[in-house]
């Protein structure tokens, strides 16, 4: 009996030795992803009620400040936000016992002085207990982000202002929002309340739509289907020539994908993106790219991918994953499976205007510690390079094309160069609600565009391929010009 | 002669252990009030007393008993202690844990002292073999008993009579470790021989594997309908380990792991609870509000931790359900960091290379048998537990030894940790290292 005993030991030693193993993972090499894994609210509660620097807009409006409390309250400070829900999903907000969200979770080390740079800045300070708190400047503007809420009203929707040239965030604007100041009290009950009721909404108010949700993006898709197959040399603005039809059969099926109203449309790239011809793009996705090289080409835009922007719990747009003709020909316009989130296409558009490279979107813009001294400033980085410059140029004309003489004429403004694209997205098949999109880049002409605006209204009445210019274009153009006049005047 | 070393070294290693225990005791009331512990004195006196009294009892009654187990089992139930106690402060609603559970560590050692003077051979309990098997069967039953038995958080395991409330199960596990033990011994021969069926033999008679075969399905089947996974598999393990041991047979190992995947494939499929704890186990981030959240926290409490710890009451261990109990291993890994957490570890490491060194050293089968039983059950126990709250398994809800809080399982544990001295004792007796 003495081996078997003898066994047993080195086998119990060997799962304890597994034990060891586990629990240096987790408490070692795994403990950074943990502690700041966006449901661990620890970090937040060591910073709760500590000193904490201000976020501030980039045209330096106070978006978040720590003041003294009320008296009575059981904590020295209180957490506020003066702009209210305008910048509520881009702060987040900071509770106690359900954590923090937005800048408040993702910068919260600098916020609080915790972030290495500032801990030991002089030797002095490894000796006498103090911590620099930073503020935090955002790329986001509140002029531009207040006419952003302005243009969409009390319309549910999306609206995303970027510089393609750098990535960073200008404006990210969705209805409906939120006031952080409500889940911020001290009244614990009270915030809880409020949470309560928040989540409750069938909207969801607490999520961000422009980079936490995702809609199907109908014909703005277009723009990632017409680059792949430019891309791909399938496709050249002179060749094919579509064949001009009210719908595309697709080899392996025998429902049939259709042009809005049934109508007859077809011919070449700028013509078939100008007119945002379906039956065009679904045979060009299905049959002249082929599902294996649409899936890599919606993938090297950053489809199946979450986009990292420095904003927590970012969801990635999706890219279906068949080989079938018939779906591919479906996902291809932005149906099937096909969905996107406003940033995904915005940054698909930035792509396109910034010569094939896709910046990393960013909301950051410099960080300055409490005596004023920078810290760190962002340094713009490419996320992807989906196309080539040529493909890019190319793709450019043709959206230039669609706003000149096609379904995006809403957002001509003269003398500024502006390309773009529609998208009504049906949500049921008897069309009568539908979600209007636009996405265009805008600049001085020959130039490298300078701006970027992607607007997503939903829940609209009726379903045409002009529901897309006519609701989402004109709010696009509004931002164009106000972001063009203060590219100008700075 | 060496018998005095032993007691010396005890000795020595509870005061060590004392020491410990006090600076934690203060180190958490700095951590949680920022003032040292009024009761600082009074309590290292309790403590001291305490394990002193145990160790007076094995000098007098088991003075050649091995001198490691009890110090370890001191140190802790020692440290559950403090941390029991910092947790029920910083509850809600304190229920008066830390009082309890001095309570129960009282009596735990009463009944440590009880057993070492009841039993005075090892070998008597052999002769008792089937009170045991009626008694440990009755005990496992009680909580299904309407009137007697209770649900508590979703688990039927607790009995309750007057106003007392226990969970019989916890001394089911070493009551039953006894009857394996002397039945496997007398067994053992014939066990280990084919003679089943009779054209091509290759099983033991079923006349000789029947009773103890019956025996655990039984308890198995119990304590499956009582919901308590954790001392089905313990059991199960037990079992297969005895059996093993005890016949030389490792076709019973290969045996006992085939039924062991049947079983917990047919429970996975049948049972919600145990489908819920093994989806938890692959993906706890899927069910991160419900279901998954226990063990989530869990992670959190010990990644927050790191090396070295946040010091004790200043982490947030309070974030996990039911803390004190099956999740005390994530507390300390939060405030004691790896470096307690792997102690701990080394702790449950030596109580089972002392309990495998005794059923080594004894001669007889029974002792052995017996002394490999109390082990399996202890080095198990911690270890599914500490494995289900680090995620290296998934989680079946046990004790932890000695360290979680709760009477049953405390008072339960000291009685197995004196019947292991008592093998201890009467092996050193046999080879003449102490007078008998």
């Amino acid at each position: 009996m003495n081996r078997q005993l003898r066994r047993l030991g080195v086998g119990l030693l060997a799962c304890y030795l597994a034990l060891f193993a586990m629990v240096n993972w987790v408490q070692v090499f795994h403990a950074g992803y943990l502690n700041n894994h966006p449901d661990n609210v620890r970090k937040i509660v060591r910073d709760f009620d500590q000193p904490r620097g201000q976020i501030i807009s980039a045209d330096g409006a106070v978006l978040a400040k720590s003041v003294p409390s009320a008296p009575g309250d059981p904590f020295t400070l209180q957490r506020q936000y003066p702009e209210g829900d305008l910048f509520g999903h881009i702060t987040g907000y900071l509770n106690i016992n359900f954590g923090a969200t937005g800048v408040e979770a993702q910068y919260n080390d600098e916020l609080s002085g915790h972030a290495v740079a500032q801990e030991y800045e002089t030797l002095r300070d490894l000796f006498v207990d103090r911590t620099h708190t930073a503020d935090v400047t955002l790329t986001v503007r509140k002029d531009l982000q207040q006419a952003a809420r302005d243009a969409l009203g009390d319309r549910k929707g999306s609206v995303v202002v970027m510089d393609p040239r750098d990535g960073s965030i200008l404006a990210l604007w969705s209805f409906p929002s939120y006031d952080p100041n409500l889940l911020s009290t001290h009244d614990a009950k009270g915030a809880q309340d409020v949470k309560a009721f928040l989540e409750a909404n069938a909207d969801q108010p607490l999520r961000g739509r422009t980079w936490q949700e995702r809609f199907f993006p109908g014909s703005t898709f277009k723009i990632v289907t017409g680059s792949v197959g430019l891309e791909s040399g399938k496709v050249t603005p002179d060749d094919p020539a579509f064949p001009r039809e009210s719908a595309y059969k697709p080899p392996d099926s025998d429902k049939t994908i259709g042009n809005f109203g049934g109508e007859v449309c077809g011919g070449r790239l700028f013509e078939i993106l100008r007119e945002s011809c379906n039956s065009a793009f679904a045979r060009m996705g299905a049959e002249v790219i082929g599902p294996a090289a649409m899936k890599a080409g919606a993938a090297s835009f950053g489809f199946n991918d979450t986009p990292p922007i420095d904003l927590p719990a970012a969801v990635r747009s999706v890219f279906p994953d068949s080989n079938s003709p018939a779906i591919i020909g479906q996902a291809s316009i932005g149906q099937n499976n096909t969905q996107a989130t406003p940033l995904q296409m915005a940054l698909v558009t930035a792509a396109v205007a910034n010569g094939g490279i896709m910046m990393t979107p960013h909301v950051m813009q410099q960080i300055r510690d409490d005596n004023g001294k920078v810290i760190e400033t962002y340094t713009p980085k490419p996320w992807r390079t989906p196309i080539s410059p040529q493909t890019a140029a190319t793709m450019r004309q043709a959206m230039i094309g669609v706003v000149q003489g096609g379904t995006g004429t809403a957002a001509r403004i003269s003398g500024v160069e502006v390309g773009g694209k529609t998208g009504t997205a049906e949500l049921n098949d008897t069309g009568s609600q539908s979600e209007a999109w636009f996405t265009c880049f805008a600049g001085p002409p020959g130039a490298t565009p300078t701006v970027v605006v992607t607007v997503l209204v939903e829940n609209q009445p009726g379903a045409s391929e002009g529901t897309g210019g006519r609701v989402a274009a004109p709010i696009a153009r509004q931002l164009v010009e106000q972001v063009l006049a203060i590219q100008a005047g700075g | 002669m060496i018998g005095i070393l032993r007691r010396r070294t005890e000795l020595g290693l509870i005061v060590l252990g004392a020491v410990i225990i006090g600076s934690a005791y203060t180190l958490a009331a700095l951590g949680r009030t920022s003032s040292l512990p009024a009761d600082i004195g009074p309590f290292l006196g309790v403590v001291l007393g305490l394990f002193v009294a145990a160790h007076i009892a094995t000098r007098k009654l088991a003075p050649g008993a091995d001198g490691l187990l009890l110090p370890i089992a001191a140190l802790l139930n020692g440290l559950g202690y403090v941390m029991i106690a910092r947790l029920d402060e910083a509850a809600p609603k304190p229920r008066g844990l830390a009082a309890a559970q001095a309570g129960w560590t009282v009596i735990g050692i009463g009944t440590f002292i009880v057993t070492l003077l009841v039993v005075r051979r090892v070998r008597d309990l052999q002769r008792y073999r089937y009170t045991f098997l009626l008694l440990g069967l009755l005990l496992l039953m009680a909580p299904l008993v309407p009137g007697i038995g209770r649900e508590v958080n979703g688990a039927r395991i607790w009995a309750y009579l007057g106003p007392l409330s226990f969970q019989p199960g916890e001394f089911a596990k070493v009551v039953l470790a006894v009857f394996f033990a002397s039945y496997l011994v007398e067994k053992r021969e014939l066990l280990g021989m084919a003679t089943f069926p009779r054209f091509r033999p290759v099983l033991p008679d079923p006349k000789h594997l029947g009773p103890v075969l019956l025996a655990w399905m039984f308890s198995i089947l119990i304590m499956t309908a009582e919901k308590d996974l954790g001392s089905s598999l313990l059991f199960f393990a037990l079992f297969m380990l005895l059996v093993w041991v005890a016949t030389e047979r490792s076709a019973y190992l290969g045996v006992g792991g085939v039924l062991f995947a049947g079983a917990a494939f047919f429970t996975y499929k049948t049972f919600n609870h145990v489908h819920d704890r093994v989806q938890n186990w692959l993906d706890p981030w899927a069910h991160k509000a419900t279901t998954g959240f226990q063990v989530i926290q869990s992670w959190f409490a010990m990644a927050w931790g790191g090396v070295v710890g946040t010091g004790l009451g200043l982490g947030e261990p309070r974030r996990i359900p039911v803390v004190e109990t099956d999740f005390i291993f994530a507390a300390i890994a939060e405030e004691m960091g790896l470096l307690g957490a792997v102690a701990v570890i080394a702790a449950y490491v030596l109580l089972v290379g002392c309990g495998l060194r005794i059923a080594v050293r004894a001669e007889a089968p029974f002792e052995k048998l017996l002394a490999a039983g109390l082990t399996i059950l202890i080095g198990v126990q911690s270890f599914i537990i500490m494995a289900g709250v680090t995620r290296l398994l998934p989680l079946t809800g046990v004790t932890l030894p000695f360290l979680s809080y709760g009477g049953s399982s405390l008072v339960a544990n000291y009685v197995l940790l004196a019947l292991l001295i008592r093998v201890s004792h009467d092996s050193a007796q046999r080879a003449g290292e102490v007078d008998a």
